[in-house]
């Protein structure tokens, strides 16, 4: 489809550079090699990191903050370590799903992935406790994924049940796992639990919004 | 050898599902003759979930600090936390106006940016050395073996030890043990195993995961070998989801590279964590002379 250039954002891109990560975004001379090494797009027809940092540069800001391809970057870097031009691509994807995060907690976007929900789950999980708790992550994000705390739990019985069951009879999760009686079946907690609150408070995206 | 007493970091699996990395990683290091200091109340590094690159700073200042304060360089056996470290260590090295915001949050954030961080891969190989670690080594790890590196070990440029396209470290100390690396198996070293997307889309996670294994196995690799607890819970733990959801047969054993330096030491298998990976090990464990 072509572009209608009477609604293309010419700020987008200064958007996308002042973000952490996203500096280097308009030295991308387009030479597609952050595509040809990337894994995703081995497997996912029509994944195309190269696509998706041209139309930033073009200012095609709604299109690219809703796609959903942002979502299944692996972050493993490939682009980033092979980019003639030091775009950090992996960085650039991440100052792009910062931005979309914040559109859709504005209400001005709909994000196609459960992504945002698993990551802030976790962060939740570690402003909580300290460390990842994997039992804590998976019981909050299902129910957000799905949309019910039954479903949920459906969906993780059905995702994780062998998993969790091999790492408990292994004794790595569960009442007799992790080397102490209820390691990975309760939390890890850390002392100083009061600082990871800190931290978040002031430097996460709530502390954006104060 | 230049060390003998560092900082360690297990990182959140090594409570959990990468307990046998971490029980090998401090076996191997006993071995070895370099004492291990556990950072006192160690929080999470933010792994790869926590995107905003200020908070993985701040995260990771306070673990920083707390081993400066023992003036200990910092080990961690998983990659993601090394990248995390390295890279918070590089920014609050190089960025006063950070170490000053930090500081002002709260006071255990006051890192001076006076320490190293490091990976057991990089620690043994070239701060212990090839040479002293032969000189300890008691038995035979006659296997071969599909050096698998994942992500963080030689990419992103800045925080990389070891060659994005080639790396070697692993290799190097397979084959000091009596191990033979697979041919064939060099262009999957560094291809993702796609860990990340197991929570949110499992369905190319596991694709990827399989890409790997297949590799392996047609290889002709008795085992894969590794340094990161998120490839161990991909190709390791959740292996026979794989099988099952793809309607294949691997059953490829995966191994953390502490535990077949530990077997090469002639540390007890069962210090190792051996009985703990997901696969079956004791094929592998037939295999040490």
């Amino acid at each position: 489809m072509p572009i209608k250039t009477w609604e293309l954002d010419p700020n987008f891109k200064n958007e996308i550079m002042s973000e952490a990560g996203g500096e280097r975004l308009a030295s991308c001379f387009q030479c597609s090699t952050c595509t040809l090494g990337c894994p995703i797009a081995e497997i996912v027809p029509g994944y195309n990191p190269r696509k998706i940092i041209q139309m930033s540069l073009l200012g095609m800001r709604d299109e690219v903050l809703s796609n959903p391809d942002l979502w299944i970057c692996l972050i493993c870097q490939t682009c980033t370590a092979r980019c003639p031009q030091d775009v950090r691509i992996a960085d650039v994807m991440g100052a792009l799903r910062r931005i979309a995060e914040r559109e859709e907690e504005a209400g001005k976007l709909k994000i196609d992935s459960p992504r945002p929900l698993f990551d802030k789950a976790f962060q939740h999980q570690l402003k909580k406790f300290g460390r990842l708790y994997d039992m804590g992550l998976a019981m909050e994000y299902y129910p957000k994924k799905e949309g019910s705390f039954i479903k949920g739990m459906l969906a993780m019985m059905k995702d994780y049940k062998d998993f969790g069951m091999r790492m408990f009879l292994k004794g790595k999760m569960g009442p007799l796992g992790g080397g102490s009686p209820v390691k990975g079946m309760l939390a890890s907690k850390i002392k100083q639990k009061d600082v990871m609150k800190k931290i978040f408070e002031e430097l996460g995206e709530e502390g954006k919004e104060k | 050898m230049s060390v003998n007493k560092l900082a360690y970091y297990p990182g959140c699996p090594s409570e959990a599902t990468a307990i046998e990395q971490h029980m090998s990683t401090e076996a191997v290091f006993e071995k070895l003759g370099v004492e291990l200091v556990e950072v006192e109340d160690w929080n999470c590094c933010g792994a790869a979930e926590v995107e905003d690159p200020r908070v993985v700073y701040a995260l990771n200042a306070r673990n920083l600090a707390i081993a400066e304060k023992e003036d200990l360089d910092i080990v961690t056996p998983c990659s993601i936390c090394y990248y995390n470290l390295e890279r918070s260590n590089k920014a609050l090295r190089a960025d006063e106006a950070l170490r000053t915001k930090l500081r002002g949050i709260d006071s255990s954030l006051d890192y001076n940016g006076t320490i190293k961080t490091k990976h057991v891969l990089d620690v043994f190989v070239n701060d212990i050395g090839l040479d002293e670690i032969s000189s300890k080594l008691e038995k035979k790890v006659n296997v071969k073996v599909a050096p698998y590196y994942g992500c963080y070990i030689g990419r992103p440029p800045e925080t990389a030890f070891d060659d994005p396209d080639n790396p070697v470290l692993m290799d190097k100390l397979i084959e000091l043990i009596g191990g033979e690396i697979v041919p064939n198996f060099n262009y999957m070293k560094t291809v993702c195993c796609g860990g990340p997307l197991m929570m949110t889309r499992g369905d190319i996670a596991f694709d990827m995961a399989r890409k790997i294994l297949d590799v392996a196995k047609n290889a002709g690799a008795d085992c894969i070998s590794l340094a990161c607890p998120l490839c161990g819970m991909m190709l390791d733990g959740k292996q026979a989801d794989i099988e099952k959801a793809l309607d294949v047969t691997i059953g490829m054993p995966v191994v953390y590279i502490t535990q077949l330096l530990g077997l090469a030491l002639g540390i007890e298998p069962k210090k190792l964590g051996l009985n703990k990976n997901a696969v079956d090990t004791k094929e592998i464990l037939g295999m040490v002379v």
